[in-house]
């Protein structure tokens, strides 16, 4: 296969640095040369390809940002870009590196002790221990403040008791970060693989991310030691500001699930005959195609503001909700206009298009559903919540 | 050991390509560079040299200001130290001046070891390494695809229809390295972080009158054919013959 040239129609490159380019280039070789070859066939048997781990791992892309614990201390545009690339070639692959580094390693890092911090760090970061986030539960989604697992203090232990679901990495994961309501008040928890009553399930029979791990987390008189709790964070604002750190990711990984199908269709339709005349040349085939370069430039240009913010340390939540927002309704778009411009080639695997097309109904639900995002922007917009 | 590894910025046209107006270059709007393939492999190989046998290595490049970004990708990688001849011009070099240029600028710093691509990927003129080893009177073998070295020697070794030439040669000595003689590591996150910190040499060169002048560049024909050779077990020997004809067994 040919290597991924990517789409750079307003020429924004000339606004990268020389190390934003060269850490775009080097994930993007990467997942040319060792998830493209796989992807398809780990999709179809559901299959996380757990056999890139180190090779992520190597490459620096867990803990990323971190100037400490070994991270190389990459800037917001360049671990952006990264996202974008791993997306290119699968959700699964984005979601693992953006789990691992937003929602175990961050959490640990901005809440954790100095003791968890320093056990914890260097495993994750050289992929030597794998962490997943359990918010979700089957009750409650995008109302996680009304979570039921609880956590009781019992000595110099805590007991967990709850049921976390659609979590990504729960089969992998060598630690759990636990959410769960001590007196009343959402706490973070670490739950080492082992600890028993800790188990967790894969999911079955998803038709969407499939070569992600999804699972649940039964906590069933789970009994933790009492340093395993994380000290910083005390109330739904942890939990919520690490899920603002995947949704930075998802907003660039969305532009690289939209560049793989535009890239591919636009091939496709120079080549594809009928009529006597290639595909692109009609004028509804144009237009899809003009449609789709201009938002993937739109969500280009949003997300390196996006990164200029989160770098200047002056970002707010509602701006990544908005970049997630648009970044992955206007990938699912895309995705679709394209799985239709492939025509019954494009219902095949033998096309990336509907492989992105079916990750990305995930990615529009989860880390806070499109909805969900749309009231934060909402209650930004006028002051009023409208979430209840 | 000191090891030097000589690269090109090249176009990363990912397949198609197409010309400017006036013929004279490929249009590198919108198109990345990358190190070229065999020279790639060269930095690789210049890499595990140093990391089994100690020493340093130097990357090279004759090129634009902006091919600093290639000499930072090889430091990124491994490599300790850069030399950039700035030319701006670098296209429109032919292999006899940039072998010069390089050859002047290496004579004095007393490498044991000189690698190059065997032929760049734009240009393909097969020509840079030896003409090097020429201008310095070293042994030079072309299109290794092994190398190892021994006590002051090396072995180089070149794959043949058949099987392998094996050469043992003294160093210091140049040789030309192809893609499969290694597979290139990428480059970590935290070599690209440090790579920033690393100062390049830069020299500026000019032009010699050329022995080579391009006069314009023809883009092959992009043809597909088609040829049905027949069906089932009948279609086998005419397959054969077909892959006997492009050279694939
Ligand atoms: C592949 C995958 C991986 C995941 N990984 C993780 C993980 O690692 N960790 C984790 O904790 N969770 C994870 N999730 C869960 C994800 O965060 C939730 O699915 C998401 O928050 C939505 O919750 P829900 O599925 O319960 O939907 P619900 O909350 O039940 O929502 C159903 C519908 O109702 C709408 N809705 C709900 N409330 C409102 C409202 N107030 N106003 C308007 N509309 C509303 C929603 O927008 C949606 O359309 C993952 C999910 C998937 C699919």
């Amino acid at each position: 296969m040919t290597n991924f040239v990517g789409v750079d129609h307003f020429n924004i490159d000339e606004l990268l640095t020389e190390e934003q380019k060269l850490i775009r280039n080097t994930v993007r070789r990467f997942v040319d040369e060792e998830v493209m070859p796989i992807i398809k066939d780990a999709f179809e048997a559901g299959r996380f390809p757990k056999e890139l781990i180190p090779k992520i791992a190597a490459l620096g892309l867990l803990g990323a940002t971190l100037k400490e614990y070994g991270g190389a201390g990459i800037d917001s545009i360049s671990y952006g870009l990264a996202m974008q690339e791993l997306e290119r070639g699968d959700t699964a692959i984005r979601s693992f590196c953006s789990v691992q580094n937003g929602l175990v390693i961050y959490p640990i890092y901005t809440f954790g002790s100095k003791e968890q911090k320093d056990y914890w760090l260097p495993k994750l970061m050289r992929g030597e221990a794998v962490g997943c986030f359990g918010l979700t539960e089957p009750e409650h989604g995008s109302d996680p403040g009304a979570m039921d697992t609880v956590a009781e203090r019992d000595g110099d232990s805590f007991v967990l008791n709850g049921v976390k679901s659609w979590i990504t990495n729960a089969t992998l994961a060598d630690v759990a970060v636990v959410w769960a309501k001590l007196d009343g008040v959402v706490r973070g928890f670490l739950v080492e693989k082992g600890t028993p009553g800790f188990t967790a399930v894969k999911i079955e029979h998803k038709m969407s991310a499939r070569a992600s791990d999804t699972g649940e987390l039964y906590l069933n008189n789970c009994r933790i030691p009492k340093e395993n709790m994380l000290p910083g964070a005390e109330g739904l604002r942890a939990p919520l500001m690490c899920l603002n750190q995947g949704r930075y990711a998802i907003a660039w990984g969305a532009i690289g699930a939209a560049m793989a199908c535009y890239t591919e269709v636009v091939e496709y339709a120079k080549q594809r005959i009928q009529f006597d005349k290639p595909i692109a040349s009609f004028q509804l085939v144009q237009e899809k195609l003009a449609d789709m370069l201009t938002e993937i430039t739109k969500a280009q240009l949003l997300c390196l503001r996006l990164g200029q913010l989160r770098d200047a340390g002056t970002i707010k939540p509602a701006q990544i909700s908005l970049a997630k927002r648009n970044n992955v309704a206007m990938a699912l778009q895309i995705a679709r206009m394209a799985r239709d411009l492939l025509g019954a080639n494009g219902i095949t695997l033998d096309y990336q298009t509907i492989r992105h097309m079916l990750n990305l109904e995930s990615v529009y639900t989860l880390e806070g559903t499109h909805h969900i995002q749309t009231l934060i922007l909402g209650q930004d917009i006028t002051g009023i919540s409208a979430f209840k | 050991m000191k090891v030097l590894v000589c690269i090109k910025r090249v176009p990363d046209t990912g397949g198609g390509f197409k010309l400017t107006s006036d013929n004279m270059r490929v249009d590198t709007t919108n198109v990345g560079f990358a190190i070229s393939p065999h020279e790639e492999c060269a930095v690789e190989e210049a890499i595990r040299i140093i990391e089994k046998h100690g020493g340093s290595s130097t990357v090279l490049t004759l090129g634009p200001q902006a091919a600093q970004e290639q000499l930072r990708e090889a430091i990124a990688k491994g490599i300790t130290s850069a030399i950039l001849l700035e030319a701006e011009d670098y296209e429109f070099w032919d292999p006899a001046a940039t072998a010069h240029a390089i050859a002047e600028t290496v004579k004095p710093l007393g490498f044991d070891i000189l690698l190059f691509g065997n032929e760049s990927a734009d240009t393909c003129n097969y020509q840079v390494g030896l003409r090097v080893a020429h201008l310095l009177d070293l042994p030079c073998v072309t299109g290794i695809k092994a190398l190892e070295i021994q006590d002051g020697k090396a072995l180089a070794k070149r794959e043949t229809k058949d099987g392998w030439e094996v050469y043992e040669v003294a160093l210091p000595a140049v040789f030309t390295v192809k893609e499969g003689i290694n597979t290139p590591r990428h480059p970590s996150l935290r070599g690209i972080m440090s790579a920033k910190k690393v100062p390049i040499e830069q020299k500026k060169v000019t032009k010699p009158a050329p022995q080579l002048v391009r006069k314009a560049l023809k883009k092959p024909q992009e043809g597909r054919h088609l040829e049905i050779l027949g069906q089932g077990v009948d279609a086998v020997p005419k397959i054969i013959e077909k892959l006997r004809e492009v050279g694939a067994i």
